[in-house]
């Protein structure tokens, strides 16, 4: 049970606070509520390339890592599809000096042509160091599009393409910061060794004077039910075939993502899953085979993940997990796979109280979803799974009119 | 009421390492050393065996880290399925873990299946059996991770490097090629583990929550059964055949970036300026507002990161600096490096840096130590080098007293350009 405060500012920004004397630290989790879906179709990346100008300093802060490392501190940020989370990890004492600079350059930015210039070649340097430079590095960039056709998630939050962003230019971004980069568009999340009183009248100092800004109410195209299969095809320079198979399913908070989270662990979680069993160590078809959720919070993908032994069919080796997936209904989850699954749930969720950073981002995330309370609540909706759900979010899901196949096959020349 | 941007900045109050001394350890009744790390809040227990068995230790090519991957695949008692299932029945989680020196297994679990879950790791660490078809599986999947390896820029970069400081036939310079995976047999695993997974060679971390109830289930299931007594390992002599300095291109097919990795020998734990020299590499590269980075990243945008690290295995210590870049930028990447070393040979850094570094590494320091996890992580470093269990204490201290003045002169005492391996790995 994680025991937290909340409160809402005037401006709307709210704050939660979670105690923990474990540690002599704190973290700050700043976490707006803007992402990759919320970019023009035309210029992707901008929720990405934004987050590395948030470290470009402000007036009163021109380098925004110094006071971090003198507090003792470290810091780091991260975007996906759904929203751009902040975060400093530092000493308890320094705890205002980390309230100061995430108001500071949440109220301004220093944004000159220079420093974006310098950072968009070092995000097109990220994009080819980490998708383009790295054997099967673009997998999820080509699984996406094939899998979405209108919703946003259509593209990764890196960008669709390196021109979006060599084009992206100070007027986009200001106008990006604008939009988004309000209180009422943000949520806080304090864990530590704090208390909920100091943090929330810091925030009232701090951010209390931060104009609410506008908030992001968005509307996003809905993704149309997929109802024929599809299929791609491309050949690289890699040792081994990949199978990707991408079916649609629920949103972030519907009971499907629940049952069917757990039934990817139940499938591919461990040495001891179906899929290590059938697909790894019995048929020998793949070297490894996973399957789970994007997890987004839109209506989101269960995606299978596997990597072909040499000499094997791709086709032959869809039709096995195909077998598998099917499996489900002739031959029920049974007791013992459930309790192993809950064992394993159980030990996951404590892993992930361990350390303070964890668990402010998951607070953060959750009052995202609508209510932090979530992060104690959302066992209950693991552990609630019955077999029967799980046949019939299975077969709901895993029909081939649902579902995107990748064939990322082994240039042969 | 002031507005906000009048208000002062909030005062920075210095940060300390706070509490780095690592528990002496205890001893099972074969003598085996138990390190007891407790103060946890969660309710779980992570428990670590340490081996002396890691790639140093093996006489033909990839046996240690096969041996380690093996654990789990089949047992005197069990077969691979059958143990799996019981081991994820628990819940808990097994790692394996296999490095140059050592190799051994964490289990972390819930305090209620600790009893079955050790039981399970006895079983798996002192009872493999080694079965034929499992054997072959990993070794296929393993040759197929190694050849992914092969199109990596920074993978080969990084083995050039340390074939270059440590000599070819040295177990920490020694490049693997296919023809390892294929002629690997279960002959070699058999050899290394009997000889190398054994209490007389191993050594136990147990962190959590109220981590002394688990000294009663080791000595039942780590002591009680076996005759042999510990005994402080003597690692093998080691022979270091480093490479004579100089420009090493690795020429690869289409890369959009290349690697730049470059690098000379420098000194090892047990000399007196090597925890100085921490502090001097990280003003060089060590962190977000390294020299190097807002150089290279900050000012030219030619990587998304680059850095500097100082290190030391057993025998031989190495200083490198590495960034992925654009083809394009790697000899002008390579000049602005040694550009960036001489400034720092040539002129003190001001105070503020220096109060900079020494604040965030006291910051590191103290998040090393934050909670009893963290701390079975960084006891192993410690443990594995023999660098003396009061080695963070003495850090802090050289973190908190080290001058400018001492910065320089140790960039002029050990980082000279002209000793270092240039390397570079991409497209011609």
């Amino acid at each position: 049970m994680i025991r937290f405060e909340r409160y809402t500012l005037a401006n709307g920004l709210r704050v939660i606070v979670h105690r923990d004397a474990g540690t002599p630290m704190v973290t700050t989790n700043i976490l707006y509520d803007a992402g990759s879906r919320d970019e023009d179709p035309a210029a992707t990346g901008l929720a990405h390339l934004f987050e590395h100008l948030m470290f470009e300093g402000t007036r009163a802060v021109p380098v925004f890592d110094a006071p971090v490392m003198m507090s003792g501190g470290e810091n780091n940020a991260f975007t996906n599809n759904d929203l751009t989370n902040y975060y400093i990890t530092l000493p308890a004492s320094n705890m205002e000096t980390a309230l100061w600079l995430e108001a500071d350059r949440m109220a301004g930015l220093d944004l000159s042509e220079e420093r974006l210039m310098t950072q968009k070649s070092v995000v097109i340097e990220e994009f080819r160091q980490r998708y383009l430079n790295q054997p099967y590095g673009d997998l999820m960039s080509l699984l996406r599009p094939l899998a979405y056709k209108v919703h946003p998630y259509r593209w990764p939050a890196i960008g669709m393409d390196i021109s979006h962003i060599e084009n992206a230019d100070s007027d986009l971004a200001t106008r990006f910061y604008r939009r988004y980069y309000n209180p009422s568009n943000a949520i806080l999340c304090v864990a530590g060794n704090t208390v909920a009183d100091d943090v929330f009248s810091l925030a009232e100092k701090w951010f209390g004077g931060i104009p609410a800004g506008e908030h992001n109410h968005r509307s996003l195209p809905r993704e149309p039910e997929q109802n024929e299969r599809r299929e791609m095809k491309v050949s690289r320079k890699v040792p081994a075939d990949h199978l990707l198979i991408a079916f649609h399913t629920g949103r972030r908070q519907s009971r499907d993502f629940y049952v069917l989270d757990l039934l990817t662990d139940i499938l591919a979680g461990c040495d001891s899953a179906r899929f290590s069993e059938q697909l790894v160590r019995k048929k020998e078809l793949f070297s490894d085979a996973d399957i789970y959720l994007s997890g987004e919070i839109d209506p989101g993908l269960v995606i299978f993940s596997g990597r072909l032994k040499n000499g094997v069919d791709i086709r032959k080796a869809e039709e096995a997990v195909s077998d598998e997936l099917n499996r489900l209904s002739s031959e029920p989850i049974t007791a013992a796979e459930m309790e192993k699954a809950r064992n394993r749930y159980d030990s996951h969720r404590l892993m992930s109280y361990l350390n303070a950073s964890n668990k402010a981002f998951n607070l953060a995330f959750h009052e995202l979803l609508g209510d932090a309370e979530g992060i104690n609540t959302e066992t209950e909706h693991y552990m609630s799974v019955t077999e029967e759900e799980i046949a019939s979010a299975s077969s709901r899901t895993f029909r081939p009119e649902n579902c995107s196949v990748l064939y990322y096959l082994q240039e042969t020349t | 009421m002031t507005t906000r941007h009048e208000r002062p900045a909030p005062a920075i109050i210095t940060p300390s390492a706070g509490d780095t001394s690592f528990p002496v350890a205890t001893c099972l009744s074969n003598g085996v050393p138990v390190y007891i790390l407790g103060k946890g809040t969660v309710d779980l227990l992570r428990v670590e065996f340490v081996f002396g068995a890691g790639q140093k230790m093996e006489k033909v090519n990839l046996a240690a880290s096969a041996t380690n991957a093996m654990l789990t695949e089949g047992t005197a008692r069990y077969d691979a399925t059958e143990l799996n299932n019981l081991i994820d029945s628990t819940g808990a989680l097994f790692n394996h873990m296999a490095d140059k020196d050592t190799a051994g297994l964490v289990a972390v679990t819930l305090p209620r299946k600790l009893d079955q879950v050790m039981e399970l790791a006895e079983e798996v660490l002192f009872h493999p059996v080694f079965p034929e078809k499992e054997f072959r599986m990993l070794m296929e999947k393993r040759l197929q991770a190694f050849l992914t390896g092969r199109q990596k820029t920074s993978v080969i970069a990084r083995e050039t490097f340390y074939q270059a400081l440590c000599g070819e036939n040295n177990p920490y310079g020694r490049i693997f090629n296919r023809q390892d995976y294929l002629s690997l047999k279960t002959d070699a695993l058999r050899e290394l583990h009997s000889l190398c997974y054994r209490p007389a060679n191993m050594y136990i971390t147990v962190a959590g929550k109220d981590p002394e109830q688990a000294l009663p289930v080791l000595e039942k299931y780590f002591s009680r059964n076996s005759n042999e007594r510990w005994h402080k390992p003597s690692p093998p002599p080691m022979e270091f055949n480093t490479a004579s300095p100089g420009m090493l291109f690795c020429e690869m097919a289409n890369t959009v970036q290349s690697t730049v990795r470059m690098g000379w020998k420098a000194i090892t734990r047990d000399h007196p300026d090597y925890q100085s020299l921490q502090v001097a590499t990280m003003i060089l590269g060590g962190y977000f507002g390294s020299r190097l980075m807002r150089n290279i990243r900050e000012e030219k945008g030619y990587t998304y990161g680059i850095h500097a690290v100082s290190g030391a295995f057993h025998g031989i210590g190495y200083i490198v600096i590495l960034t992925d870049v654009a083809n394009i930028y790697r000899e002008d990447t390579l000049k602005e490096i040694k550009k960036e070393i001489a400034a720092l040979r040539e002129k003190e850094i001001a105070g503020e840096e220096m109060e900079l570094v020494r604040n965030h590494l006291m910051g590191e320091i103290a998040r090393m130590f934050d909670g009893p996890f963290a701390v079975a992580e960084a006891i192993r470093g410690v443990i594995d080098y023999d660098a003396g269990l009061d080695y963070y204490t003495r850090f802090a201290s050289t973190v908190r007293t080290i001058t400018p003045g001492k910065i320089k002169e140790l960039f002029n005492t050990y980082f000279n350009t002209e000793d270092a391996f240039e390397i570079i790995a991409g497209e011609k």
